[in-house]
């Protein structure tokens, strides 16, 4: 059976994507294969000599190995707390209270932040001497110190940036619960209830399921995101204190910018994009079949 | 009908073009050449009054020339330079400190100004610098700047705090003993006796060089190949700085959170007696809190470093980049900027010291009050190693400076840590 579309039909539809496929080797495919190059290049070098040297002393850099570790501890607190914060407050949004579309808008403001200006603004809440929160701890524990370091302590300046993160980043989480939710069909709930069916049993059998696909895929996104976390870091601890903080967005910045090895971080970026790439699977395999 | 509007057609044509070209002519006959004039000081007072003088002045005498301001950020002015160079747009002059030079100059981005220099006649015309902060910009035998101010650290102190805690403000400390004797006696009712850099920037070098150098420590060996940080005197230096803050607590608490103008602040507001600063610190102080009577109150003094007499020293320098489409213009700039008169009304401004001898040596800088302490300590001033491994070893001083404020390493342990980090920067196996 001829279709009785001609050559020139069929493909006269690429002329339309060629502009936005350009685009994209130009924004995209062109830089990474720079980087791909630069970390086989040897240090200072260019033409095409090529080195696996900068991979090898990778896997031997101590630094980098504490930036992976604190990146997937990072990324995992910051997933956790942007689910339970999202979906807690997806939930109290979705009932049907007075002022919804105020409290639906005032749960968002973490979200308009920018990153470093978040990172600043918790930097000096944090404050040991000009901080709001040691004062207010002191309102409710009078015995707490008034000089309290939450940024220089090794124990809680991590989990301090991690807060801030959470409180940073949740309303996307949020947001897309809430979409959800508000997919779900009502009758599902009144026929659950009919059945006898309690608020936990209808969360867990109806509210769950339903969200599946979207918790999915906004924890995927989420990961993503919060693995190339950078302003936040460097505006809140730069990394320390030592290398405590120090997660691998800010360690490629530094050993690009600052150390003028480019080729070296040209290796750990391509690193982070691979482990980047194989954490994000499920979320490509999920979207792919859902076309 | 037809034939009219063809030639109507075309005769509006000819007649278009030929305006557009004519007056796209003009408009390249007469256009500018256009000098980007990068700095990160285009966003501070009092500095930026200086650069708009310059501008405002250099544009009004050059009129074939247009000084255009093109502003970086402290933090990250070699990412945007990098960036731009790697784009080859880089702006024609930026501005950078010593530690910044050999690294850009290895990777290209610098243009070398030694025709230049010859041209305006050679040593005779370099002779007119600090020949110690003209090293700075030497790499491989090419000249890529010429300082325009040199940065000698001493101690500021607040005169008036010192007669409080029984101090005579005309006996400033003069050991680091004498200083921890002071600063604990100055650690008073809510005030701190020294304010201290711990935060991840170059400032705290600056601060902590002077006490560690003091002690006789070095951070490598004569040859720069190896780790020279396995030694008593490196010890000794490293746990004085530390110490401070952690055993002495003289320092106010989240020392590693300060940066300098966190430390400026301290003492405009009084929480902090004394700091490792810079000449221009005083007119900071001024602008962080104008109730702050500066000039009666604070005092400069040499740092007391220890067994050795050293203080740091910071040269700051503009560069040309290597890839301006106008070298010629840009040279005019920049031999413009670090004219003597320019120079001088930069110190009357905001008292940054230049690197001219005829501008260091005048009477203005040595009759003030602060110039003349500061200037004092540049014959002592030494800078960390310029190698290009240098940003590595420095990051992971600071690191060590970090754990061992933060208490997650003893001293020792630190220190042998920084051994270990910066013998692998250096590749020593």
């Amino acid at each position: 059976m001829h279709s009785g579309r001609t050559w020139h039909d069929r493909h006269f539809g690429y002329l339309f994507v060629l502009p936005a496929t350009l685009m994209l080797v130009a924004v995209l495919v062109f830089p990474a294969f720079i980087t791909l190059k630069a970390s086989v290049t040897p240090e200072g070098g260019g033409g095409w000599h090529f080195t696996l040297t900068h991979y090898v002393n990778a896997f031997r850099d101590p630094v980098l190995a504490q930036a992976f570790k604190n990146t997937f501890s990072f990324v995992a607190w910051s997933m956790a707390g942007h689910f339970a914060l999202g979906l807690a407050l997806a939930l109290a949004l979705n009932q049907a209270l007075p002022g919804q579309t105020f409290f639906r808008l005032i749960a968002l403001v973490p979200w308009t932040i920018p990153d470093v200006v978040a990172g600043i603004i918790f930097r000096w809440v944090l404050n040991p001497i000009h901080g709001a929160l040691n004062p207010l701890i002191q309102m409710v524990i009078p015995s707490f110190p008034a000089e309290f370091q939450w940024l220089s302590s090794p124990t809680l300046a991590f989990p301090s940036v991690i807060f801030a993160n959470i409180w940073r980043g949740y309303p996307l989480v949020m947001v897309m619960l809430l979409a959800g939710l508000m997919a779900i069909p009502r009758h599902l709930y009144e026929a659950a209830a009919v059945d006898g069916a309690g608020k936990l049993r209808q969360f867990w059998h109806i509210t769950l399921p339903g969200l599946s696909t979207i918790i999915l895929i906004a924890l995927a996104l989420d990961m993503v995101w919060e693995f190339r976390r950078f302003a936040l870091v460097v505006a809140m601890t730069g990394g320390g204190p030592g290398t405590l903080t120090e997660v691998l967005s800010t360690l490629v910045y530094k050993t690009y910018f600052q150390f003028f090895t480019f080729e070296y971080a040209s290796a750990m970026a391509i690193m982070m994009s691979v482990v980047l790439f194989i954490l994000s699977l499920p979320y490509i395999i999920l979207v792919g079949r859902k076309q | 009908m037809a034939r009219n509007i063809r030639r109507w057609i075309i005769g509006t044509l000819i007649i278009g073009f030929t305006v557009v070209f004519l007056v796209g002519t003009a408009a390249a006959a007469g256009e500018k050449v256009k000098i980007r004039f990068q700095t990160w000081h285009w966003g501070e007072k009092p500095v930026l009054f200086a650069l708009e003088e310059f501008q405002k002045e250099f544009n009004t005498a050059n009129p074939g020339i247009e000084v255009l301001r093109d502003e970086s950020r402290y933090a990250d002015k070699e990412t945007v330079f990098i960036a731009q160079s790697q784009a080859k747009a880089a702006a024609d002059i930026a501005h950078f400190q010593h530690r910044a030079i050999p690294l850009l100059a290895e990777r290209g981005y610098l243009l070398d100004l030694t025709p230049f220099i010859e041209k305006e006649g050679g040593q005779k015309f370099l002779a007119q610098w600090d020949q110690n902060a003209m090293e700075t910009c030497k790499y491989k035998g090419k000249i890529y700047c010429l300082n325009d101010y040199v940065n000698p650290l001493a101690l500021l102190y607040n005169t008036q705090h010192f007669k409080e805690a029984g101090l005579d403000p005309n006996k400033p400390p003069t050991t680091p003993a004498e200083l921890v004797d002071y600063a604990k006696k100055l650690t008073r009712n809510g005030r701190y006796g020294i304010g201290l850099i711990g935060s991840r920037q170059e400032g705290l070098f600056m601060r902590f060089n002077p006490f560690f150098w003091g002690a006789g420590a070095e951070y490598l060996t004569p040859d720069n190949k190896r780790s020279a940080l396995d030694t008593p005197e490196a010890l000794e230096g490293f746990r004085y700085y530390v110490e401070l803050f952690t055993k002495h607590k003289v320092v106010p608490p989240g020392v590693i959170e300060q940066g300098a103008q966190e430390v400026r602040t301290q003492i405009a507001h009084e929480k902090v007696s004394m700091e490792i600063g810079v000449i221009q610190a005083p007119l900071i102080y001024a602008a962080i809190n104008p109730n702050f009577k500066v000039n009666e109150v604070m005092a400069a003094a040499a740092v007391p470093s220890g067994k050795k007499r050293v203080s740091t020293v910071e040269y700051g320098m503009r560069v040309i980049s290597a890839y301006t489409k106008n070298p010629e213009e840009a040279w005019k700039v920049y031999k413009s900027w670090v004219s003597k008169d320019v120079q001088l009304r930069n110190f009357k401004i905001y008292g940054v010291m230049s690197a001219r001898l005829d501008v260091k040596s005048s009477p203005e800088i040595a009759n003030h009050k602060f110039a003349k302490i500061f200037a004092a300590q540049a014959p002592y001033g030494k800078i960390e190693p310029l190698i290009p491994e240098w940003p590595k070893i420095g990051d992971a001083t600071i690191t060590a400076v970090q754990e061992g404020f933060s208490g997650t390493k003893t001293p020792e342990q630190a220190l042998k840590d920084l051994h270990t980090a910066t013998n692998r920067a250096l590749g020593v196996k």
